[in-house]
């Protein structure tokens, strides 16, 4: 697709432990700064989406109090109750209907108030696995890493590389929870077991955060900003529950991914993107991810990090932030890998800046064993 | 400004427990009373074939729902599995456990969708993907839920 939508604006919180700020505070400082980086007031907007989580806010209608800090007051104003990364192809959505010119998407949660991995559990069959209490979000992940391992024999040390790859881009990005310039394969292997083959630095570290995404329609984003950066493509898919497909591959990840470079004109996405922000919640599911995203071949993911291809100086830099491995709150993760691809296609994201970047992917994900992932491609002018 | 710069004093804890009643629903109260005869009864599509274990009401592929009832085999294969060295606490947190313990995911032949459930009877470090399991079934288990105990190595 050309020109018809752009991200004219962003903003992130640092991510943390802020047991002692609101969510409203949180979504306050995303909304207000993601006004400010567009240059824009409260009143431009037409409408507000956010995403946030009735299970992870403790409340029914979870959007209800987020009006105020969201600058939604009297407006048209609603919520998908999934990763922000969503709620930007319904707003994207909602633009393109001709309704709407301006559109705040807004992801937020605070691990630290909620039981962390209680949702994860909410997730499951409520008539067999809820209630058997084996699997929850880290030991779902852990039978998907085994499959993928026993599959196309990648080996624990090569998983640990992409912990190391990320944590250290991490090093350079000042909002990221776990900024880790000099971590070694060794400290991933020595880090805290969880589930086999998944270490405490294999998985994402649950946190607080929010991120604000606007986006405007063509005439508008040429209005508000001499830098848009148009949404080319976006595909979307969802596979089904994670005992009833295969785990070692990211079956919907490849349909988002097809979809979206159909709709940007992609036909080598390895020689097409110039950097790429994964929604990786292990580290196996970068590995998997670029199978999927057509980086490699299938089976060839631990060949390409080891090439050094998808390093910050690699040919194809893979999460040049850090990832969600460095920084994870629900609801905004998936929204974060937008902001942050867009930041890196103004060339505005300072110490984790990729050089000379026109085209950028985009990913989210929501589900246990990433059920559902959503892919888009972003560029300038 | 840090999230944290504007701060509210006082946390309070929201003590309400839900708690629901669900159904299992016609599928899964036969695939029970199946476990209960020692029998492991799966669903198939009428369309494409496919068999649902746990049953299913409707298959997804085909957007068709499910009718005939096949017995299964008791024993299955691992597709995979982890070792669980914690488990999600009472609080909600990841809680060290005191001795590791085996989680499988089955294939039962003839079904196309898998169980997860402990594997007991062995170390740890001998599981293995491929590995030939049985299912051991519990009637006597108060929770219906538990009816499908646990896997042992064949």
């Amino acid at each position: 697709m050309e020109k018809q939508v752009a991200i004219v604006g962003y903003a992130q919180t640092g991510y943390g432990s802020y047991v002692d700020a609101s969510r409203e505070i949180l979504v306050l400082e995303a909304a207000a700064g993601a006004l400010r980086s567009a240059g824009i007031s409260r009143e431009v907007l037409d409408t507000v989406v956010t995403a946030t989580n009735d299970y992870m806010d403790g409340r029914t209608i979870s959007n209800m109090r987020l009006v105020e800090p969201s600058g939604a007051w009297f407006k048209d104003e609603s919520k998908v109750e999934m990763d922000g990364a969503y709620a930007v192809l319904y707003a994207m959505m909602r633009i393109l209907s001709g309704d709407h010119d301006v559109a705040m998407v807004i992801g937020a949660s605070q691990a630290s108030v909620y039981p962390t991995y209680i949702p994860g559990v909410m997730m499951l069959d409520p008539t067999f696995d809820r209630e058997r209490w084996l699997l929850n979000e880290v030991s779902a992940g852990a039978l998907q890493a085994r499959a993928y391992m026993d599959a196309y024999g990648a080996t624990e040390e090569q998983i640990a590389g992409i912990s190391v790859k990320n944590l250290r881009n991490a090093a350079g990005n000042p909002l990221a929870v776990r900024r880790m310039p000099v971590l070694t394969v060794d400290d991933v292997m020595d880090s805290r077991m969880l589930y086999s083959p998944i270490r405490e630095l294999n998985a994402f570290p649950p946190s607080d955060g929010a991120c604000s995404v606007i986006l405007a329609s063509s005439e508008k984003a040429e209005q508000i900003t001499d830098n848009p950066v148009w949404i080319h493509g976006v595909g979307f898919s969802h596979d089904s529950y994670l005992t009833e497909r295969p785990l070692d591959k990211l079956g919907s990840l490849k349909q988002a991914a097809d979809r979206a470079y159909a709709a940007a004109g992609i036909s080598d996405a390895k020689d097409q993107v110039d950097v790429a922000e994964v929604h990786e919640n292990f580290s196996h599911e970068e590995l998997m991810a670029y199978e999927a995203l057509g980086f490699c071949g299938e089976g060839r993911g631990s060949a390409l990090l080891e090439s050094g291809a998808t390093k910050m100086n690699g040919e194809l830099p893979v999460n040049p932030s850090g990832g969600a491995l460095a920084a994870n709150a629900a609801c905004a993760a998936g929204l974060a890998r937008i902001a942050e691809a867009a930041l890196q296609v103004r060339g505005e994201a300072g110490s984790h800046q990729v050089k000379g970047v026109k085209t950028a992917l985009a990913h989210g994900q929501t589900g246990l064993c990433a059920q559902e992932n959503i892919v888009f491609i972003l560029g300038g002018e | 400004m840090e999230p944290g710069g504007l701060k509210n004093v006082d946390t309070v804890e929201i003590p309400a427990v839900p708690v629901f009643s669900w159904s299992v629903g016609n599928f899964m109260e036969k695939f029970f009373d199946g476990l209960k005869d020692g029998k492991l009864m799966g669903i198939k599509c009428p369309k494409c074939g496919r068999v649902y274990l746990p049953p299913r009401m409707i298959c997804e592929r085909c957007f068709t729902e499910n009718e005939e009832w096949v017995e299964l085999p008791l024993e299955g294969t691992v597709e995979s599995f982890t070792i669980a060295h914690v488990k999600v606490g009472d609080d909600g947190e990841l809680e060290d456990l005191e001795t590791p313990e085996t989680i499988g995911m089955v294939k039962h032949k003839g079904a196309d969708t898998c169980i997860v459930a402990r594997i007991e009877g062995l170390d740890p470090a001998d599981a293995g993907v491929g590995m030939r399991v049985t299912v051991v079934i519990d009637k006597s288990a108060e929770n219906i839920l538990d009816v499908l105990s646990h896997y042992v190595p064949c």
